[in-house]
């Protein structure tokens, strides 16, 4: 296939395919995501007081309501449609989601943005639900007596894996524009100071979306106008040549 | 019949165990579809692989930091409940906090009071309805999104590789920021441990990086050794709070 073929398939045959599944499993996940509760109340007459679950969910809704929103804005650009199906379904996404299919990414040498891509990020990220469910499962099956005779020590050190996890993943992909990367840190730092010393209180939950939302979308129209004025110049340095 | 009886009964398993077998299917058929695409855009078989084998190698450590995540839960809301919940849209973070919220509406402190059913049930519905938002927003904006993004970019991929390359890197710095930065009403801004584990990991992952240069086949390697040495590191320097 040349590249207009590829786009031509990718936009005509992959994509309209996956855009139904991904829409279709999504409700049906939502739908089945009420059979535990509706089974503890058929099956075991065990009922949340009607009065007060409303209470409950406003209570949940104001802490997380906006992440609702924001979260799937946040990482569209990195997860894609196909992506943001399997990512919010799955969940688990800044600490699995995105490092595994951007690694994917990186093992397999396709650039993200690209239709190979966002198929290989696909794959990851589908490899990385599977991997979560087993080892879950195996966890559970294990189950409290197990787990719990695991050494206090293994169970505190795990607190630093997803920092660790997190500089890594940043070195690897930063790496490449050293310079923007240290400036978007600086950025996000700034941020959470400001957070901290609560110049954002009046905002809901910004801790929680505040930096990354402006860093990415502040990094993509950063990243976009040098692109296009780099193109300017290279237009103009062609004009002169002439 | 005692509440976490009820929360470990079999009936629960069968009930948590089918919105697992949905995200087990979801995974099975968006993998063979995007394997079938990889087939006919041209893809080699030996790329894809490449990709199963690091994605399934960065799998593992924060599987393990779910599992201890799921610690608690099979404790609270029973082993069904919190083998669904980490499998299906929820997070480590959110689930306990999502559960506490539905159990003090019925005066129950999850963790330190003993469960009764209604604050079972309670803690579940509110799990469930707290989070099904993500996953209603997320499905029905994708399209739209799309839509928006191809506009911005008109179709080249040049610039959606730029706009993909940019979201990466400032994604991970909020991340990294939110360990590097912590801070408390006792004594303010503190270097944490956790900064300390960022910082490794960074550090790791550049001397990785360095070597796998020299030997590729480490490379798909790299990520998981470069953060377990900065976990266990971390873990015995007495460096951070």
């Amino acid at each position: 296939m040349n590249k207009e073929q590829k786009t031509e398939y990718f936009e005509n045959t992959y994509m309209p395919k996956m855009h139904r599944y991904g829409k279709l499993i999504g409700v049906i996940g939502v739908l089945v995501s009420f059979i535990p509760p509706i089974v503890l109340a058929v099956v075991f007459k065990a009922i949340p007081d009607w009065g007060k679950l409303p209470a409950a969910f406003l209570t949940g809704a104001a802490a997380f309501g906006f992440l609702w929103i924001m979260e799937p804005i946040g990482y569209f650009n990195i997860l894609g449609p196909v992506g943001t199906y399997m990512a919010f379904l799955s969940g688990n996404i800044s600490n699995m989601r995105v490092p595994c299919s951007s690694m994917a990414q990186v093992s397999a040498g396709v650039e993200p943005g690209t239709e190979e891509g966002s198929l290989i990020a696909t794959i990851g990220m589908a490899v990385s639900v599977l991997i979560n469910v087993t080892i879950l499962t195996i966890g559970v099956i294990l189950g409290t007596v197990v787990l719990s005779k695991l050494p206090a020590g293994v169970v505190g050190a795990l607190n630093y894996l997803l920092p660790a996890l997190f500089g890594a993943l940043l070195m690897q992909f930063g790496i490449k524009d050293i310079k923007y990367a240290i400036g978007m840190l600086l950025y996000c730092c700034v941020l959470y100071v400001l957070i901290y010393l609560g110049v954002f209180s009046w905002l809901p939950s910004a801790a929680n979306w505040l930096p990354i939302i402006t860093a990415v979308f502040g990094g993509i129209a950063f990243k976009l106008i040098v692109d296009s004025k780099k193109d300017k110049a290279a237009a103009a340095a062609e004009k002169k040549d002439e | 019949m005692d509440a976490m009886q009820i929360a470990n009964s079999i009936p629960m398993w069968v009930a948590c165990g089918i919105p697992v077998c949905l995200i087990i299917f979801q995974s099975l058929l968006f993998m063979s579809k995007a394997r079938q695409a990889s087939k006919d855009i041209g893809l080699s078989d030996d790329t894809v692989k490449k990709a199963i084998r690091a994605s399934a190698i960065t799998s593992i450590g924060p599987s393990l930091v779910i599992l201890s995540g799921m610690l608690s839960l099979l404790v609270t809301v029973g082993g069904p409940v919190g083998w669904m919940r980490l499998s299906l849209i929820g997070s480590v973070m959110f689930e306990g906090i999502a559960a506490g919220i539905g159990t003090q509406q019925v005066g129950v402190t999850l963790g330190a009071d003993p469960m009764t059913p209604t604050a079972l049930a309670m803690a579940v519905w509110t799990m469930v309805l707290c989070s099904i938002g993500w996953v209603i927003f997320a499905t029905f904006s994708a399209s739209r999104m799309e839509k928006i993004q191809h506009k911005i970019t008109g179709g080249s991929t040049k610039r959606m590789g730029i706009i993909s390359g940019a979201a990466i890197v400032a994604c991970f710095s909020s991340f990294v920021a939110s360990h590097l930065i912590k801070a408390n009403a006792d004594v303010g801004f503190y270097f944490s441990k956790n900064a300390v584990a960022a910082i490794l990991g960074a550090l790791f992952m550049f001397i990785m990086m360095k070597i796998s240069a020299k030997h590729k086949k480490l490379s798909e390697w790299n990520l998981t050794i470069a953060m377990v040495a900065a976990m266990i590191l971390t873990a015995i320097l007495p460096i951070g709070a």
